[in-house]
């Protein structure tokens, strides 16, 4: 009994941790004074004016978001096909295939943001889009895999094979039969891979510029120097856009964690 | 054989093209780069960060301030994962909790970090609640000590080993436990002998990621040392961002990887001994 009060105490405690930062963020984005306040004092939505009032917030979330979806999309268009691939074919080195395309998750991105600058820069790319565009491509594209891998059942393989034995041509057979069987996968991955993109500073900063930089190198380089409720309120929207993705995940395809309905 | 290869060859063409261009390609210009000192074939850059004995420091409290993080957010992760799965039985309420743990994950590091900048700082909450309990007479300086990083990295981890445990612990069927107990074993038996070593991989994959994330983050240490404690991928940045020595930067970029990976290699090492010698009992 005691035990299970103890464990009791101890969950919400460290849920309570888990959550508290967050709330100061939201909560001391409302505040009326100058500086930040938790619990705010006053109310007033004068930060987030500020912040829609300053252009290169706007340039930087557009800058972001632009990233995040074209690396999403690319990851998909890549990540997909190796997918079916490794699944439905043998072929050597298809165990170092795989541990090539997933060990962007153990690298350090500090180390791939260090690699990438120098190799862009030999290109003629250096802090330009198209760096920060491929190096978020690699990073993302382990969560496609992982979550499209598991789908690509024996089962499944046999309905494809039906379709093949029916007359359809490979295409229709994707079109028609993978993919449908394969959605929630998809839509998964593809969340995680742009939620990745989107907060993604370790490897994104040594590509971006003043004027070319996404919404977390931006607060980034402005905590370090100012702390003002401006940075609360750009903070709040990023946690907005968290909790709308995993909303729209949850929705969607379920959040199928610490359950046993797999 | 060969007709698995055409079929598969059209499919990763692009994928691998991809990765050898953009993944494989940069990493060996940098393991070259750090071979080369004044234009010649050396090892005097990978002498230059093993034989200085600030660089041993720095990695020093890398490691310290990552293996305290990943004990840490075990100690905290595990009870938390259990009760949400084994004592939480409202499917409404878990599903909350797994939202709120999830939601940490999704946010930014830089902004995770910067809540803990307003808490932990003289005037903080924290301070606040120490002091007003009694638990402090003045307040405590958090930010720019190893305490203060730990706890960011603490909260920002913390997520990834409450997962994996929890999808193990998950997984588990508890018709294991209800027989251990009929058979007689007390509750803490029954999770010592039974329900613990069954979810072990779930706890040493959340372990292993937590640790290999706790020694690359470059982000929450820098926010919340205050300049004062460096970390090694603090070291890396410099090179590239305001020395612009890829040479030097590149050795410590392949001492910072080899690292991660001999730790990251011996973990699942000591994982996979324990699981079977354990099969073997």
């Amino acid at each position: 009994m005691i035990t299970r009060l103890l464990l009791r105490v101890v969950s919400w405690s460290v849920m309570a941790y888990l959550i508290l930062p967050l709330l100061v963020i939201v909560g001391s984005s409302f505040t009326a004074t100058s500086y930040l306040a938790f619990p705010p004092q006053g109310l007033t939505l004068a930060w987030y004016g500020r912040m829609l009032g300053d252009s290169s917030y706007l340039a930087a979330f557009g800058t972001s978001t632009l990233l995040a979806l074209v690396a999403t999309a690319a990851a998909l268009l890549l990540g997909v096909p190796a997918a079916l691939a490794i699944a439905r074919c043998e072929f050597p080195g298809k165990k170092f295939l795989l541990s090539l395309l997933m060990s962007p998750l153990v690298l350090p991105h500090v180390v791939l943001g260090a690699a990438l600058l120098q190799y862009c820069a030999a290109l003629g790319l250096m802090r330009s889009f198209t760096a920060l565009l491929v190096g978020h491509i690699v990073i993302i594209m382990p969560f496609v895999l992982r979550s499209v891998l598991p789908q690509l059942t024996p089962e499944q393989r046999a309905l494809e094979e039906a379709s093949a034995d029916l007359g359809a041509r490979p295409m229709e057979t994707f079109f028609l039969v993978t993919l449908p069987q394969i959605r929630s996968g998809l839509a998964s991955g593809a969340i995680f891979a742009f939620i990745s993109s989107w907060i993604n500073v370790e490897l994104s900063i040594f590509n971006t510029t003043a004027e070319m930089t996404t919404i977390p190198v931006k607060l980034f380089n402005y905590v370090q120097y100012t702390i003002d409720p401006v940075i609360a309120a750009v903070s709040s929207i990023t946690i907005g856009v968290a909790a709308l993705a995993i909303i729209i995940l949850d929705l969607t395809v379920g959040l199928h964690l610490l359950s046993d309905r797999r | 054989m060969s007709a698995a290869m055409n079929r598969a060859l059209p499919l990763l063409a692009a994928p691998v093209a991809f990765f050898i261009a953009f993944f494989a390609v940069p990493m060996i210009v940098v393991v070259s780069s750090s071979l080369m000192a004044g234009g010649v074939p050396s090892l005097g850059n990978y002498a230059r960060v093993l034989l200085d004995q600030y660089h041993w420091d720095v990695l020093a409290a890398t490691f310290r301030i990552a293996g305290l993080t990943t004990v840490a957010c075990a100690l905290l992760g595990y009870p938390l994962a259990y009760y949400l799965v084994r004592v939480v039985k409202s499917a409404a309420l878990r599903r909350t909790c797994v939202i709120l743990l999830v939601l940490p994950l999704f946010t930014s590091n830089i902004v995770r970090s910067f809540g803990w900048m307003v808490l932990l700082g003289r005037n903080g909450l924290v301070n606040d609640a120490l002091v007003g309990v009694g638990i402090l007479d003045r307040p405590m300086r958090f930010l720019g000590t190893e305490l203060g990083i730990v706890i960011g990295l603490v909260y920002i981890l913390l997520p990834f080993i409450v997962l994996a445990v929890g999808n193990a612990l998950a997984a588990v069927d508890p018709a294991l436990e209800d027989a251990s107990s009929d058979l007689g074993a007390t509750p803490f038996d029954t999770f010592r002998t039974v329900t613990f070593p069954l979810c072990l991989p779930g706890l040493m994959s959340g372990i292993v990621m937590v640790f290999t994330l706790a020694v690359s983050a470059y982000v929450t240490p820098a926010l919340l040392s205050g300049g004062k404690i460096t970390v090694f991928p603090m070291l890396i940045f410099q090179q590239y961002s305001t020395v612009f020595d890829v040479n030097y930067g590149g050795a410590l970029s392949m001492t910072l990887l080899v690292m991660t990976l001999v730790l990251v290699g011996l973990a699942g090492w000591i994982g996979n001994a324990g699981a079977t010698g354990r099969k073997a009992q």
